[in-house]
């Protein structure tokens, strides 16, 4: 039922420009999951690099590499990954004080009110510890332990996983898996590009050798250049970079120097901006993500040298961007994944998913038979913006969300005006000690409360239920809960145990 | 530091109906050590939450929360179970659809996309399913409840209850005299505004002024929201044809695990299944005329009422928050009113104010509840867009999410997400196919491997069958239940 064979002739031409992690990630998921309606074209040029963003990732990526059939012990090999589970966040509200962001929750709601109200209540009366204490993800986090989570609704399925790996590799991953659907890979520099003079449609690419790459579809994956949907439609560019100033990255690899390796990544505030720490199975990946307009290029180098634990083993490379988006992603027939629709900083890791949603909403608003309808197209522009928009307050949140005045960033970020809904967000929770409901996009509850307690946000009040149960008997459950944690936590083997454990996971060594 | 808010020292209900008294129940549970006042006595027949005798699956888990036992209400309240809605002659003469409860199923047939990429619920794709045991089961008129362990093979079973109002209502009326609810009967004359949107107090006719830190409105549409002075009412007539509810006497005792609900040239005609006797009710629009109504309702009207859809613009003013009807009234088509009711009182404890109503709790109360409001309406005027209803009811205004939702089913088998949505994705699906409107084919679904597709079919067609084996007749099943005790 619903399914007919598609001759080769009807098939959907997809041409996908650019071969990074965006571009094969597209090409694969289209190639695996719409087969007989494309045939899929990647044009690349081995001249330009990619950026390879997303070294850290978002448990999302899970259902990316199942829903591809992806071996997840060949890709963790592949890409050298190790395990998340969470992001260990320090200086942000204050220096000296440092938080866990879990994929995992705190506690557990108890008579309809969430768990975070009775904490606040005891914490009122001086007898809670930090909130973390009260999640298995950020217990076992900071204790460099891991294990995967089971889904028995017990403590043990509380939390969640993604994966760190060397972005590097995962394109290159992504490009033999896609070869092997079927994808045609094209080596060569596009020089222009042809439109149709009625439709401003794109035709084809031309190339630097002459060739002419025609398409019915073309999803540009050319990374910040915005080849397509940026200078050849020139969609206009919603700028957010006053909210989030940081325009600069400063990334560089070093050794390990533990034998463990720790199952999150961190996230350390800087004078001008913030730096990245992020553990994969041979080294670790560094960066300082900075804005130029507080803090040198240069000064900033020397930061992320200065920072680094280990032996360096490549120098600093510079990456330069702004914070936006593109109004649309989607115009005519091209479709911007990746850096090419728009671009957030990567605090909470959310380079790769965004590349994802968009392949997602590709998919389920894919034009099979090549004929593109508007609606279609406004469909997935209110998709991905609502995602975009989601993740920019959440992230705002990170720098507006602190008492620091050690430096004009700091002052900059903590006095600017944030977004409407970040402002009515934040308000609501700092008269109530409630969170927004949202259950679209990324970032819920537990997010939210992790960074604003984390940050030193808290409410004024909190909901009047919780100062009804007998306080000794929520002394008890907490310290029951801390201690079921403990005992889950004790019991976990350590993160490289447990990954040697499952050795067909580990890279050969360099 | 953060201090827990004051408790409200006195919540007044407004409305002793079958919604006031669940309401007075969860309060006072939720608040124990305050007082919860129910003042009633002036029953309004046009609150369809409170003359509703079905509820959703919603309510089961609603129940669960306060401690209200399902057994009770089958053994005291005679209610009964329905696994699935019938409708007849909306995509045409002679065309029957089944829509099942319940989100299962086999998430192969459905390419249950999104999901699968760990997203939660939202943007499931909703291809026609091969059926779910829910619906295999009305369809071979078996039941048994789900015991709660995986795997087994009523697992997926997904229900709402009907029941009769009067014995619900004495039951929940007794839990909440149980729990110490107090009660007042008389008339509500007038109210004393606090200065802040709100009330200070109610006069009550014979009883005198109460006053209360918090008043809960569920005496219908003309209830206390309605009297204050910052009440909007949002119009919904433009999407929701029915004007007039129209009875017919209760039959004969009827046990039943689905209801029909029957396109007529008239309305809609609804026949419900129920221990206390069959109900049928037509819903007509304006144009309606006595002789269509007889001929439509095959019996002598007993009871009547007029109907003006929409719903308060503001559900929660001062500190007034009103439920149900008097947030929003829209014909019974589909039992969502009781329903959309028991979401809002969910919605109302998960942001319960403490003695004074914080503007921002309430700005996301008004926030949440119009879009649940306003979804529960585009589920209702869902039923509007089938291939039979235009040449009843005329052609209808849709709300730009409504107008998404068919447009994307009907061209790609598409349900988008929308927050606070009522009803699950694939219940909108399985409601638009059993109304006769085609689903479009996604490209995921075109691209499937026909070999996958017809292996989750056959598994699916097993795990059907395995249920309905593990399920006795229902009249047996109901025998045994009630012999039970």
């Amino acid at each position: 039922m619903g399914w007919r064979r598609v001759a080769a002739s009807e098939a959907t031409r997809v041409v996908v420009l650019g071969g990074g992690t965006a571009g094969w990630m597209t090409a694969a998921a289209l190639a695996k999951l719409l087969g007989p309606l494309v045939r899929v074209e990647l044009v690349e040029s081995e001249d330009i690099g990619i950026v390879g963003v997303g070294e850290a990732t978002l448990p999302h990526i899970r259902g990316f590499v199942e829903r591809l059939g992806i071996d997840e012990a060949a890709f963790m090999q592949a890409t050298h990954a190790t395990y998340k589970l969470g992001i260990d966040f320090r200086d942000f509200g204050r220096i000296g004080e440092a938080y866990v962001h879990p994929f995992g929750s705190f506690g557990e709601e108890v008579a309809g009110v969430p768990f975070h109200h009775y904490w606040l209540e005891l914490r009122r009366q001086g007898m809670a510890g930090p909130i973390g204490d009260y999640s298995l993800a950020v217990r076992a986090a900071l204790a460099n332990k891991f294990q995967t989570p089971l889904q028995d609704g017990s403590l043990a399925s509380s939390y969640g996983y993604a994966y760190q790996f060397d972005a590097t590799l995962f394109g290159p991953f992504m490009r033999d898996f896609a070869i092997g659907l079927g994808v045609t890979r094209t080596e060569g520099r596009v020089t222009s590009v042809e439109r149709d003079g009625e439709s401003g449609d794109v035709r084809a690419l031309l190339l630097e050798d002459g060739r002419r790459i025609e398409g019915d579809l073309f999803v540009d994956c050319s990374g910040f250049r915005s080849l397509l949907l940026g200078s050849e439609l020139d969609e206009p560019w919603e700028d957010w970079s006053h909210w989030l100033p940081c325009d600069r990255a400063a990334a560089m690899p070093c050794s390990h120097v533990t034998h463990e390796i720790e199952p999150y990544t961190r996230a350390v505030a800087m004078p001008a901006g913030w730096r990245w720490r992020i553990p994969l199975q041979h080294r670790i990946g560094n960066g300082y993500v900075f804005s130029s307009s507080f803090v040198s290029e240069d000064e900033a180098v020397e930061a992320i040298r200065g920072a680094a634990e280990g032996e360096i083993l490549a120098e600093p490379r510079l990456l330069r961007f702004r914070a936006g988006r593109r109004r649309n992603s989607w115009s005519h027939n091209v479709v911007a994944v990746g850096l090419a629709s728009g671009f957030l900083e990567p605090l909470e890791s959310t380079s790769i998913y965004l590349a994802q949603v968009a392949v997602t909403y590709l998919l389920e608003l894919f034009p099979a038979g090549g004929r593109i309808e508007a609606r279609d197209r406004a469909e997935f522009n209110r998709l991905v913006d609502m995602e975009y928009d989601r993740i920019r307050d959440f992230l705002i949140l990170h720098y507006h969300a602190t008492e620091r005045d050690d430096s004009p960033f700091w002052n900059h970020v903590r006095t600017m005006a944030v977004p409407d809904s970040l402002a009515a967000k934040m308000e609501l929770w700092r008269d109530t000690g409630r969170v927004e409901k949202y259950s679209d996009g990324l970032f819920y509850n537990a997010s939210w409360l992790a960074v604003y307690v984390g940050q030193g946000v808290l409410p004024r009040r909190h909901d009047a239920r919780a100062s009804l149960p007998d306080p000794l008997q929520v002394i008890r459950a907490l310290q029951t809960l801390e201690g079921a944690i403990g005992d889950a936590v004790a019991a976990m083997p350590g993160h490289r145990a447990y990954l040697e454990s499952r050795a067909e996971r580990l890279a050969v060594a360099p | 530091m953060s201090d827990a808010r004051p408790l409200p020292q006195r919540v007044v209900i407004a409305g002793d109906g079958q919604l006031g008294a669940l309401t007075a129940v969860a309060l006072k549970r939720a608040l124990p050590s305050s007082e919860i006042v129910v003042i009633g006595g002036s029953f309004d027949p046009a609150a369809l939450a409170d003359t509703a005798a079905s509820a959703l699956p919603f309510t089961n888990r609603l129940h669960d929360s306060l401690g209200i036992d399902e057994d009770v209400l089958v053994r005291r309240c005679g209610a009964s179970h329905r696994l699935a809605v019938r409708y007849l002659g909306w995509g045409g003469v002679e065309h029957e659809g089944v829509a099942a409860y319940g989100g299962a199923g086999d998430p192969a047939l459905r390419t249950a996309f999104a999901r699968d990429w760990g997203s939660g619920m939202r943007h499931a794709s909703s291809e026609r399913p091969a059926g779910s045991v829910s619906e295999a089961l009305a369809r071979a008129g078996r039941f048994a409840r789900p015991s709660g362990e995986a795997g087994e093979p009523l697992a997926e079973v997904d229900y709402c209850l009907r029941w009769n109002g009067a014995a619900y209502r004495d039951l929940l009326v007794e839990y909440a005299h149980g729990l110490g609810v107090a009660y007042h009967r008389g008339r509500i004359v007038g109210g004393a505004p606090d200065g802040a949107g709100g009330l200070a107090a109610i006069a009550v006719e014979g009883v005198g002024q109460v006053t209360a830190d918090l008043f809960l409105d569920c005496s219908g549409p003309q209830g206390l929201l309605s009297q204050l002075p910052d009440y909007r009412r949002v119009d919904w007539s433009d999407q929701l044809p029915v004007r007039g509810l129209i009875y017919a006497r209760r039959g004969d005792p009827a046990l039943s695990l689905a209801d029909t609900i029957l396109l007529t040239s008239s309305g809609w005609l609804a026949e419900g299944a129920g221990r206390d006797g069959r109900s049928r009710m037509l819903a007509a629009p304006e144009a309606a005329t006595d002789a269509d109504i007889r001929a439509a309702l095959h019996a002598e009207p007993v009871s009547a009422l007029a109907l003006h859809p929409g719903r308060a613009e503001r559900a929660w003013i001062g500190n007034v928050v009103a439920l149900g009807d008097a947030a929003a009234t829209f014909e019974p088509l589909g039992w969502l009113n009781l329903d959309l009711a028991h979401r809002q009182l969910a919605l109302l404890l998960e942001l319960l104010p403490g003695d004074t109503p914080d503007p921002r709790e309430r700005d996301e109360f008004n926030r949440r509840a119009a879009l649940m409001a306003d979804r529960a309406r585009d589920f209702v005027a869902a039923h509007y867009a089938a291939p039979a209803a235009r040449g009843v009811f005329g052609t209808l205004a849709r709300s730009p999410e409504l107008a998404l939702a068919l447009d994307q089913f009907e061209r790609r088998g598409r349900l988008p997400f929308f927050e606070e949505t009522p009803m699950l994705a694939q219940e909108w699906a399985v409601m638009l196919d059993a109304l006769g409107i085609p689903a479009g084919t996604s490209p995921l679904r075109q691209a499937a491997d026909p070999r996958a597709t017809a292996a989750a079919a056959e598994a699916m067609a097993h795990k059907c069958e395995a249920a309905v084996r593990a399920a006795p007749p229902y009249g047996e099943w109901m025998t045994r239940m009630l012999q039970a005790q």
